[in-house]
């Protein structure tokens, strides 16, 4: 009964959201629109709520691990914005987390970019290593600003330039695909667990 | 030609949605052949036998599930037939109730959860939490979603780091991704069999980690859970919907056709009557 009633609801949810497509903006799609948000949220906050009582509060009231305190309190502190006077307390949180930022993405340097231009290194054996290889250093060289425009240089920037855009159609092409495929998922949800329609 | 530029767009939106619906309910049977890096993904997968523990990242929104979840539906079936321990964890908040409501309909198909499956819930903090949980797993989930501590739980077993997992497939609809696993997983564990299970959109910027060898393998949308299927011998839902998304694919192309006539028609008669 309970998987009955998810399933109900998950449908006419699915359908009117789809109602966009035919008749626009309208009072049915922003009440699924609305509801989906509000439930979004609520679940998340619950569930961000309940991992702090888990990680945090639980080994602190039960194990005596006070160091968590630290981060809760800092966290806590972040909510300070919110308070009129008080806003500045926000602001020893919010540089630690930019600093924590700043250092986990450091090791981008590693594998962003040193490792991927370690993986342009390649033999020119294969047709596919050589459009790697020149595909790559032709895009580098289309944004070369600096540099005096040389007959050679505006070359292989055209060519870089035609390299980016086939990169476009292909990232355009799996966005499309990317929505179909979203569609197809929702209507076998329909067909199969709602209408029963297909096995 | 002009008359297309004029077209009701409902219209389109109706021939679009009848073309995919017929193939879902009479599948058409067009050949489906895997992609080298869904081969790679596949193999390395593979690599986990009986007992081993394959740790599944359900690191996606509802908004993006239907592309992505039949990669973890084909995957797990997979890893439940061959007798793999699977741990589910998410770092994304609505991922972990797809990782709970899994672990259940396994449950209900004769697994025993906590020897055969596990969810060890949801972490707040993204990269931070990937690193942490990469370093020390107890530490971040000291427990399991159902409270049980997980010293206890037979799947656990063995459980330190990342590097006690067998194989690690972070399924994706964004951030994190497979490239904050990257910067937060392989860089401490090099060692670590690390494969990219992404939404269709997020394909192209992440097969660059597959050919420089950073992922093992990468599964791509719906396309990618369908070849996994095919790999496994285990047609399921996302072979069904194949015909379906072929079939869309070829109304978008004629669409992108047709559009640009109807637009080069109009354009030519605005140029003679300047």
């Amino acid at each position: 009964m309970t998987q009955q009633l998810t399933t109900w609801t998950a449908a006419l949810a699915t359908l009117a959201i789809m109602t966009f497509l035919f008749a626009g903006d309208n009072k049915v799609f922003r009440f699924a629109q609305h509801v989906f948000v509000g439930v979004a949220a609520g679940y998340g906050v619950a569930l961000a709520s309940s991992s702090a009582v888990r990680v945090g509060w639980t080994p602190m009231v039960t194990k005596g691990q006070w160091g968590y305190l630290v981060p809760m309190v800092l966290g806590l502190m972040l909510y300070a914005r919110f308070v009129k006077g008080f806003a500045y307390l926000s602001r020893t949180p919010m540089a630690f987390l930019v600093g924590l930022g700043a250092s986990l993405s450091m090791k981008g340097i590693a594998t962003d970019f040193a490792a991927q231009i370690k993986a342009t290194i390649l033999p020119l054996n294969t047709v596919n290593n050589v459009i790697l290889v020149l595909g790559t250093a032709s895009v580098l060289v289309y944004f070369l600003f600096t540099v005096k425009r040389h007959p050679v240089v505006n070359g292989v920037s055209t060519f870089g330039k035609w390299v980016l855009m086939a990169a476009f159609g292909a990232a355009f092409g799996n966005a499309v695909q990317g929505r179909i495929s979203l569609f197809v998922g929702t209507l076998q949800f329909l067909l199969r667990d709602w209408l029963h329609l297909i096995g | 030609m002009e008359a297309l530029q004029r077209l009701d767009r409902r219209w389109l939106y109706a021939a679009l949605i009848l073309v995919i619906l017929l193939p879902l309910v009479k599948p058409l049977g067009i050949p489906l052949r895997p992609r080298s890096w869904t081969v790679q993904a596949f193999e390395a997968i593979e690599a986990a036998g009986p007992g081993d523990a394959v740790l599944l990242s359900l690191d996606y929104q509802v908004s993006g599930a239907p592309d992505i979840h039949p990669q973890t539906e084909a995957i797990i079936r997979r890893l439940m037939e061959k007798g793999c321990r699977v741990i589910l964890v998410a770092f994304v908040d609505q991922g972990a109730q797809f990782a709970i409501d899994l672990a259940r309909k396994w449950e209900a198909r004769g697994k025993k959860y906590g020897t055969d499956i596990v969810v060890l819930g949801f972490a707040p903090g993204v990269e931070a939490a990937i690193s942490a949980f990469a370093r020390d797993v107890a530490a971040v989930f000291p427990r399991d979603v159902r409270g049980n501590p997980i010293s206890e739980l037979p799947a656990m077993k063995g459980i330190k780091t990342a590097r006690d997992f067998k194989v690690i497939g972070d399924l994706a609809t964004g951030i994190p991704g497979p490239a904050e696993w990257i910067r937060q997983v392989k860089t401490a564990f090099p060692e670590v069999s690390l494969v990219g299970n992404v939404v269709t959109v997020m394909g192209p910027q992440t097969l660059p980690y597959v050919q420089s060898g950073q992922l093992a393998g990468c599964m791509i949308g719906l396309r990618g859970a369908a070849e996994y299927e095919v790999l496994a011998k285990q047609p399921g839902q996302a072979v069904a919907a194949m015909d379906a998304q072929s079939m869309g694919h070829l109304m978008i192309i004629l669409y992108i056709i047709l559009g640009n006539l109807a637009y080069l028609a109009t354009r030519r008669k605005k140029g003679s009557r300047a």
